[in-house]
C-alpha cells in the first residue's frame, strides 16, 4: 500500500467515526467539545506545516488565526456580510497578513523568526486591548476592533434559526468539514512538490539550491496556503461562539496548540491531529483542578519535549528516525 | 528642555532595566544557541522572591534582593540540568529547548500564581525621595536602579574579560567545538552561563517591579522587549545588547512622550522589523551569512 493509499485509509475510518459520533453520544457538551477540538485541529494541522514542514518557527498562527476572526466579525459587524461570504474572505484577509508576515520573515533564521512573530502577535493585542476610542456608539461606545470586550452581533451561518434545537450538530459537521480539507491539504502538501522542496532544503540546501529550489518562494507558498484555512478556521470560531475577543491572542492557548503538535509529533501528517485529541482530552480530564490545569499542560509540553521528542506518532512508526518517518509514512 | 531631561530620565532608567535583563538572555543565546523562553517567569519569580524576603521574612532589602539573586541563579542552574543537558543530546536543540522553556515558563508562572495570588502587589524595596534637575522630579528610585544597573553591567564585563570562567565563555560562545578541544569544560560554562543570567533576571525583576508592581504575569512584556534588544544587537551579543537596550529605552520614552502609551510598543516593533530587514542578523551581529 502506497503511503497516500494508506492515509486515505486513515482519514477515511477516521471521518467515518467522526459521523458516527453525534448520533452516539448526542449530549450537547460533548459534541460542542468536539467542534472546538476541530477546529483547533485544523489550526493545528495548518501551523503544523509552516513548523514541521517548513522548517519555519512562526509563533504567528494564532494571529492569523485572530485575523481570520476578527475579519469575519468586523465584516459582519459593520458591513453586515452574510457569514458564508465573510468567512472565506476573512480567509483571504489571513492570506494577506500571512504573506506580509512571511515576506518580514524571509531572510530571517530560526529563533529571530520567532522571536519577531511573537512580538507581532503581541503588538496585534495590545493595539487592540489598548484602544478605548470609540469609533461606533451603537449599543454603548466600541472601539474600531471592539477592544478589550471584543465584537459582537454579526451574525451566524444561519443553523440556529433554521434548526433551534440541534445547531450544535450541524455546526459539528461543518467543522468537520473544514477538518477534512485541511489534512486533505496536509497530506498533499508533505507528500507532494512543495514537502518534496522542504525535504530536499533540509537535506542538504545546498544541492536542492543549485537544482534551483528557492527556500524564498516555496516559504511564502506555505505561509500563504496554511494562512488561508488557519483565517476560515478563526472565522468559525467566531460563529461558533458568536464573539471575538482579545482572548485569542493569549499566550495559554498558544502553549496549548503548540503542545499539541509537539505531543503527537511535529511534521508528520497525523501527529497534530492526535496531539490535539490527546491534549483536549487531558484538558477535560484535569479541567476539575482548575488550577494545576496550566501547571499540568507545561509539565506535559516540557516531559513530552525532553522524554519522547518525536512525539506520540513515533510509537507507531516502524523507521526509529523521524525524517526516514516523513519519507514512507 | 525640561520635557527633554524627563524623557532622558526616564529612558535611561528602562534602558537600564531592559540592559539586565538582556545580558542574561544574550549570554545564553551566545553560548549555547538557547532562547530561554522562561526568562520572563524567572524575572517575576526574582520580584517576588525579593517581596517574600521582605515582607514575610523582615530580611534586610538588600540580603533579600541577594537571595532572590541566589534563588533565581538556582533555578537557572535547574533549567539546565532539567532541560538543557538532555535535550542537548538529542537533535533539534534549538527548536526543542525553546518549546521546553516555554513550557517551564508557563509552570513557573502559574505556581507563582497559585503561591501570591493574581492580584498586583507593591513592591516593598523602594528608595524615598527624589532630586530636582531644573524643573524635573527625578525620583532617587530610578537613580538607583540605574546605579545597580551600571555596577551589574561593570562586574559582568569584569569577569567576561579579566577571569578565566569569563574567558571559557567567551571560547565556547566563539566556538564550541575549538573550545572542547581545548579543554573548556563546555557543560560547567554552560551551568555557569544559565545561573548568571537567572540571578541578573532576579535582579531586573526586583527593579521593574519596584518601579511598576508585583503580578504573576509581569515578566511577559520585559522578556519580549529584552528578546527585542537582543534581535537588534544581534542575538548573543553581549555588548552590542547594552547599547542597544539603553538606545532602546530612549526611544520608548521619546515615542510615549510623543505618540502615547499604546503606540510605544508598536513604533518598537516597527523599528525592530526594519532593522531586521536591513541585517538579518542584527546591528552588531556576526554576519555568517551563507548565501545560497
Amino acid at each position: 500500500m502506497t503511503p497516500v493509499k494508506r492515509d486515505i485509509l486513515i482519514g477515511l475510518v477516521l471521518v467515518a467515526a467522526a459521523c458516527a459520533l453525534p448520533f452516539l453520544l448526542p449530549g450537547r457538551y460533548i459534541v460542542t467539545q468536539a467542534t472546538l477540538f476541530f477546529v483547533w485541529a485544523v489550526v493545528v494541522v495548518q501551523w503544523n506545516l509552516v513548523l514541521g514542514v517548513g522548517g519555519i518557527f512562526s509563533l504567528a498562527q494564532m494571529a492569523l488565526f485572530a485575523t481570520g476572526a476578527y475579519a469575519t466579525a468586523m465584516m459582519g459587524f459593520y458591513w453586515k456580510v452574510p457569514m458564508l461570504a465573510a468567512i472565506p474572505l476573512a480567509g483571504v484577509v489571513a492570506v494577506a497578513i500571512g504573506m506580509l508576515i512571511g515576506l518580514a520573515c524571509l531572510r530571517l533564521r530560526g529563533p529571530y523568526v520567532a522571536l519577531l512573530t511573537l512580538a507581532i502577535a503581541q503588538v496585534m493585542y495590545v493595539l487592540i486591548v489598548n484602544d478605548t476610542a470609540c469609533f461606533t456608539s451603537t449599543g454603548g461606545c466600541m472601539p474600531l476592533f471592539g477592544g478589550v470586550r471584543g465584537i459582537g452581533q454579526f451574525g451566524d451561518l444561519g443553523f440556529r434559526a433554521l434548526m433551534p434545537k440541534s445547531w450544535h450538530v450541524a455546526h459539528y459537521f461543518v467543522a468537520l468539514g473544514l477538518l477534512v480539507v485541511a489534512v486533505a491539504m496536509s497530506i498533499v502538501i508533505i507528500r507532494g512538490p512543495l514537502g518534496l522542496a522542504f525535504r530536499a532544503l533540509r537535506d542538504n540546501p545546498g544541492y536542492a539550491v543549485s537544482r534551483g529550489i528557492s527556500r524564498f518562494k516555496y516559504q511564502l507558498w506555505i505561509f500563504a496556503v496554511s494562512a488561508f484555512l488557519t483565517g476560515i478556521a478563526g472565522g468559525f470560531y467566531a460563529v461558533q461562539f458568536r464573539v471575538v475577543g482579545p482572548t485569542v491572542f493569549s499566550f495559554q492557548l498558544l502553549l496549548f496548540l503548540i503542545a499539541m503538535i509537539v505531543v503527537g509529533g511535529l511534521g508528520t501528517i497525523w501527529g497534530p491531529l492526535l496531539g490535539a485529541a490527546v491534549l483536549m482530552l487531558a484538558d477535560e480530564g484535569m479541567k476539575e483542578l482548575s488550577d494545576y490545569r496550566n501547571i499540568g499542560l507545561g509539565l506535559l509540553l516540557v516531559l513530552f519535549i525532553i522524554l519522547q521528542p518525536g512525539g506520540l506518532v513515533r510509537l507507531f512508526s516502524r523507521k526509529p528516525k523521524p525524517a526516514a518517518d516523513a519519507k514512507t509514512g | 528642555m525640561d520635557v527633554f531631561i524627563q524623557i532622558v530620565a526616564s529612558g535611561l532608567t528602562l534602558g537600564a532595566m531592559y540592559a539586565v535583563a538582556t545580558v542574561g538572555l544574550s549570554l545564553v543565546y551566545g553560548s549555547l544557541n538557547m532562547l530561554n523562553m522562561a526568562h520572563g517567569a524567572i524575572l517575576t519569580l526574582g520580584g517576588y522572591l525579593c517581596y517574600a524576603g521582605i515582607q514575610h521574612l523582615g530580611l534586610h532589602p538588600a540580603l533579600a534582593l541577594a537571595g532572590a539573586a541566589a534563588l533565581c541563579a538556582v533555578v537557572g542552574l535547574l533549567i539546565y540540568l532539567g532541560a538543557a543537558l538532555p535535550l542537548l543530546r538529542a537533535e533539534g536543540f534549538e527548536t526543542n529547548i525553546f518549546i521546553a522553556t516555554i513550557g517551564i515558563g508557563s509552570i513557573l508562572e502559574n505556581l507563582m500564581l497559585k503561591g501570591f495570588g493574581p492580584y498586583p502587589i507593591p513592591q516593598p524595596l523602594a528608595v524615598p525621595g527624589h532630586v530636582v534637575l531644573g524643573n524635573v522630579h527625578v525620583p532617587l528610585q530610578n537613580l538607583f536602579i540605574l546605579g545597580v544597573a551600571v555596577v551589574l553591567m561593570a562586574a559582568v564585563a569584569f569577569v567576561l574579560e579579566r577571569t578565566r570562567t569569563g574567558r571559557a565563555i567567551r571560547a565556547t560562545s566563539m566556538n564550541r567545538e575549538a573550545a572542547q578541544l581545548m579543554g573548556v569544560r563546555v557543560g560547567r560554562v554552560y551551568a555557569q552561563v544559565l545561573a548568571v543570567s537567572g540571578a541578573l533576571a532576579a535582579v531586573s525583576g526586583v527593579m521593574i517591579s519596584s518601579i511598576a508592581t508585583l503580578s504573576p504575569v509581569m515578566g511577559g512584556d520585559p522578556m519580549l522587549k529584552a528578546f527585542i534588544v537582543c534581535v537588534v544587537a544581534g542575538l548573543g551579543n553581549v555588548y552590542g545588547a547594552v547599547v542597544a537596550a539603553i538606545v532602546l529605552g530612549l526611544l520608548e520614552a521619546a515615542t510615549q512622550y510623543i505618540l502615547g502609551v499604546r503606540w510605544s510598543f508598536a513604533t518598537l516593533l516597527l523599528i525592530v522589523i526594519l532593522v531586521l530587514i536591513w541585517r538579518p542578523y542584527g546591528l552588531f551581529g556576526r554576519t555568517q551569512v551563507v548565501r545560497l
